[in-house]
């Protein structure tokens, strides 16, 4: 079995990315950069009904606007529509006015449907049907362990509280979309995506092509949270279009789409009763969840990857346990994988559940944690942090905070299950006779820094330095890497690239007869390869990487009692990862994720209209992310265990976030906020300052 | 957005001309430019005005400041003496978008600027205020919207601009068919108040000039609310203004923004707090006079306390 080196000179340390400069300077080409010889604009007609039938959709007059090339249908003939924003059509152009004025010159017939776009009006009977002929809510039974009802008569404290949370929109800083060109040799696409060989392999389904004749390209992507896995119909569309012209098609979508039809983050509505003996053990646990992952759920899928459904009691050991579902569908956007699928928000139900407790049984909130996670490594972070952060000293009783701008605190850990290495990765180095190296995987950087990492392990093994090693990725013609999905891509890509680099370093020194090629030895040993490169494969080895992190985090927050408006002053996280590849690039996905969280607990919210069914907040100026005057101090401490192997840490760092935050919004005020995001609006209402309505609505 | 003309005007005369009936004019074009590409404008002719001599003057004087229209709010944020003078308008305009939208947008933009009600920018959906049949606000999602209007559409005003203005009774010199109109902070925006459609009192063609400030009132405060801590709309905005001599105030004003179509101000709350000390009891039982008629919609309740916490914040920063 391999093993990482224990005297480090780059890993554990910290390295700055090695793309900073052409990231900054703008010289690296994202995928909306792309400018392929010859290329036109493309763009999607997207349906104004949240539920209607198509009965025609006539492309001629948007074919005669000057500068139009192609116009086509997404599907022939009649069908129906079920959200605002589900794709129509698309036009190809020279310009981007050429194109939005032919989506408006597009004549859609279509017979409106009655809709629905919120959970809880879905779920009455006479709601109008998502999906004809099925209810929109399914119908689960509650799934039992041990003796619930028993446990809670013998409890010591019993809670009960309603925690909601809202839907979530991913919003990468880059749009979803792609350049594709379609030449009789096949299809080019350079794709912001977070896995190039899964476009690939969908795009070459989607156009009935063979995967060796589709090659696809994401050197340098604009992040994507779990929204940007394939498959892809923008580049599916894209394609068609590129074939029909006979030039690349680069169809990026508009921040507006971004909010309609490329994912989500469900939403929860859960009804949680805990209870627990006297010493704060707990005992029973009741949970009655619902939540819509928009279309793409309710009767006919229940249960179908929608995402609804929560891992609760979460990361707690409760021995009477009585679990129930439901899962919604709405006229809305489906939802996809987003950072942690189905974490955050039952961490949220859970932390603010163990809070709550925690007040009636007079209890520490810290220690009631103690007591009831199992998580050895959970407990030994929760003990750096209480230090660290100086829970001590600021945990106060509830609403005992003086003044109008109280001060409060909270806590919350996380587990994630994933973060373990995927075992099919390859890779492979070329060492050039002088000294050069370019080391190539076929896995593509969701902005984590995994070009860095490559160059960092590279390093190490091969004794240079980090910028010594040119990296390539991004492109189905290296040799095959995963998907960057589950914190997966850091797990999977260092060990693959210890195997490369050892394996490399092992043939040059035979072929070179030296012992040691590393180092100052370097570029004499590569010297003697003579006028041919060496070209040496590597795959994924087992035993240097590991899943599930582990998490905790401490917040502290203002809030101000007369105007309702939080403000975190402090979060404090204690994160493992396994052995820590590159220190710079994990702090920066624990500041990205708690920046992340941030705007889960205090602004983000997808806002959909009863009466139109559209999406209120298409655009950042009222879906609401953090900013940098909202962003706290950051307090990070890292648990680097190198006998764990590589853990990767993009998801579970964002988890607990929202928890620590609310529990210290409950903390300030001595009442809680059971809703996120905990909006002015929310504190003033939970204080009961809100004056009731005066007006009716006609 | 649909093809227009663009032209540059040398003068006002010009530019109204060229403007005429069916024209819009841009200067820093941050609200324009959205209402074009989302076909909430039509133009058939887009007039810059940047080039208009003499409009990007800040003047001082012992009675009266007067600031042309064309001054970037950046400009207002930067003036060290205006951050002395009148410290209310100097906050709310740092507080206005972001630093880059401060170094583009104007005096007469921020003040001529339409509804942000999501409804009305929305490309789907034809409202009251787009000549359509209701206020979809009235019945779906109004957590931004009006606590007071005379009129069935509840778009607030989100000038903050206009806010510090009207607590200054700052008056806007305003050209209409060749002739300079004096129109105070109220008359300005009477219009959106009667009218659903309207956002203020503009008639087409009609050109912010300048904006004049008496000096009489020596403090003045703004603050406002909002759901992040920048870049970001207020909630509620409030600012007071007066002079204050041995903690006593004469000729107060309070006004407050994004609660209704005009700058919201109540003349008795006004009369009430002449001559007082500021102290908590006074300026809540002003809070209270301000806010009497409030009428609280299903989602925008705790505008009214929001407000209420504003206007005696203001007021008590007043006696410095």
């Amino acid at each position: 079995m391999p093993s990482w080196p224990t005297e480090t000179k780059y890993i554990s340390h910290s390295t700055l990315r090695i793309d900073a400069v052409p990231k900054l300077t703008g010289q690296a080409r994202y995928s909306s950069d792309i400018q392929a010889q010859g290329w036109l604009y493309g763009m999607i007609l997207r349906s104004k009904w949240p539920a209607a039938k198509i009965t025609s959709i006539n492309l001629e007059k948007a074919r005669a606007i000057p500068g139009i090339k192609a116009a086509l249908t997404v599907q022939d003939g009649e069908r129906t529509v079920r959200y605002y924003g589900e794709e129509l059509a698309a036009v190809a152009g020279t310009t981007k006015q050429a194109c939005l004025d032919a989506l408006r010159a597009i004549e859609v017939e279509a017979k409106p449907l009655p809709h629905v776009v919120h959970e809880t009006e879905a779920m009455k009977d006479d709601s109008p049907k998502v999906w004809e002929g099925s209810p929109n809510a399914s119908n689960p039974k509650p799934s039992d362990k041990g003796d619930v009802d028993k446990a809670f008569a013998e409890c010591a404290a019993v809670i009960e509280g309603f925690y909601t949370t809202p839907v979530q929109l991913h919003h990468p800083m880059e749009t979803h979309g792609s350049t594709v060109s379609w030449t009789d040799d096949g299809v080019t696409a350079w794709v912001s995506t977070q896995g190039v060989f899964g476009s690939r392999d969908a795009l070459a389904g989607g156009l009935k092509l063979e995967q060796s004749k589709v090659r696809v390209l994401s050197e340098f992507m604009g992040g994507g949270f779990g929204a940007k896995f394939p498959p892809v119909l923008e580049s599916v569309l894209a394609a068609r279009l590129s074939r029909e012209v006979k030039a690349p098609v680069r169809l990026m979508l508009t921040r507006f789409d971004e909010a309609l039809a490329v994912g989500n983050r469900p939403s929860s509505f859960q009804k949680i009763k805990l209870g627990a003996s006297a010493d704060g053990t707990l005992q029973a646990f009741e949970f009655d969840n619902y939540g819509t992952g928009g279309l793409g759920s309710g009767g006919t899928t229940a249960g179908g990857g929608s995402g609804v459904n929560l891992p609760q009691p979460y990361i707690y050991r409760v021995p009477n346990t009585r679990v129930k579902q439901t899962v919604v569908a709405i006229n809305a956007g489906g939802a996809r994988a987003f950072r942690a699928p189905a974490h955050p928000p039952a961490s949220y139900g859970m932390e603010c559940a163990m809070d709550d407790l925690a007040v009636k049984l007079g209890m520490d909130p810290v220690e009631l944690r103690l007591k009831n996670d199992p998580s050895e490594i959970r407990q030994r972070e929760y003990k750096i942090g209480i230090e660290r952060f100086g829970w001590k000293e600021k945990y106060k009783k509830p609403g005992s905070s003086p003044g109008v701008v109280k001060v409060g605190v909270g806590c919350g850990g996380s587990a994630w299950s994933g973060g373990g290495g995927a075992r099919t990765t390859q890779g492979e180095a070329q060492i050039n006779p002088d000294g050069s190296i370019e080391v190539r995987l076929g896995v593509q950087d969701l902005g984590t820094g995994t070009k860095t990492v490559i160059a960092v392990v590279a390093a190490e093994i091969l004794g240079l330095k980090p910028e010594q090693i040119t990296v390539k990725i991004g492109d189905t013609r290296y040799p095959p890497g995963p998907g960057s999905g589950g914190s997966m891509t850091c797990p999977s890509v260092a060990p693959t690239v210890f195997d490369v680099c050892t394996k490399t370093l092992e043939q040059l020194q035979t072929q070179a007869g030296i012992a040691d090629a590393r180092g100052e030895n370097w570029f004499s040993a590569c010297k003697k390869l003579g006028v041919n490169p060496l070209v040496v494969h590597g795959q994924w080895q087992p035993g240097l990487s590991d899943s599930r992190a582990c998490g905790v985090q401490f917040a502290e927050v203002e809030v101000d009692t007369e105007t309702g408006m939080v403000t975190v002053k402090k979060i404090t996280c204690i994160q493992d990862g396994g052995l820590i590849v590159n220190k710079n690039t994990f702090e920066s996905q624990v500041n990205g994720g708690i920046i992340m969280g941030m705007g889960y607990a205090l602004y983000e919210e997808r806002i959909m209209d009863d009466l139109s069914g559209v999406v209120l907040n298409p655009n950042f100026e009222t879906y609401k992310v953090s900013g940098i005057g909202d962003i706290p101090e950051i307090d990070i401490t890292l648990l680097n265990m190198p006998e764990r192997g590589v853990i990767g840490i993009g998801e579970p760092v964002t988890i607990p976030t929202a928890s620590a935050i609310a529990n210290a919004v409950a903390n300030a005020i001595g009442v809680r906020v059971s809703s996120l995001p905990i909006t002015p609006a929310k504190v003033l209402a939970a204080l009961g300052k809100v004056p009731p309505s005066t007006v009716s609505k006609t | 957005m649909k093809a227009f003309e663009y032209a540059t005007a040398l003068s006002t005369e010009s530019a109204q001309q060229l403007v005429a009936d069916s024209g819009q004019f841009i200067a820093g074009g941050n609200d324009l430019l959205g209402r074009l590409k989302e076909y909430l404008a039509d133009a058939k002719i887009v007039v810059n005005i940047k080039s208009l001599p003499g409009l990007d003057k800040i003047e001082t004087g012992s009675q009266t400041w007067s600031i042309g229209a064309l001054v970037t709010v950046a400009q207002i944020e930067n003036h060290a003496e205006i951050k002395k003078v009148f410290p209310g308008l100097h906050t709310a305009a740092a507080e206005v978008g972001s630093q880059q939208i401060r170094n583009v947008a104007t005096v007469g933009g921020n003040l001529s600027q339409h509804s942000r009600c999501w409804y009305y920018r929305h490309r789907d959906t034809l409202c009251l205020k787009k000549h359509g049949d209701l206020c979809y606000a009235r019945h779906g999602e109004n957590r931004y919207h009006s606590l007071f209007t005379g009129n069935t559409c509840i778009s607030p005003v989100v000038s903050n601009l206009a806010t510090a203005f009207a607590a200054l009774d700052a008056t806007a010199i305003v050209l209409r068919e060749g002739k300079e109109t004096r129109m105070s902070m109220a008359e300005l925006y009477a219009n959106a108040w009667e009218n659903p459609t309207a956002h203020n009192s503009l008639k087409p063609g009609d050109l912010i000039l300048k904006i004049e400030i008496p000096t009489a009132r020596t403090h003045s405060a703004y603050m406002q609310v909002s759901e992040k801590h920048e870049f970001d709309w207020a909630l509620v905005s409030c600012a007071a203004a007066g002079k204050v001599s041995g903690g006593k105030i004469s000729q107060p004003r309070v006004a407050l923004g994004c609660i209704s179509p005009v700058p919201h101000q109540v003349k008795a709350a006004n009369d009430f707090l002449e001559g007082k000390t500021l102290d908590e009891a006074t300026v809540s039982q002003a809070a209270d006079m301000i806010l009497k008629d409030a009428q609280p919609l299903e989602h925008n309740g705790y505008k009214v306390p929001i407000a209420h916490a504003l206007i005696r914040r203001t007021l008590l920063q007043l006696k410095g």
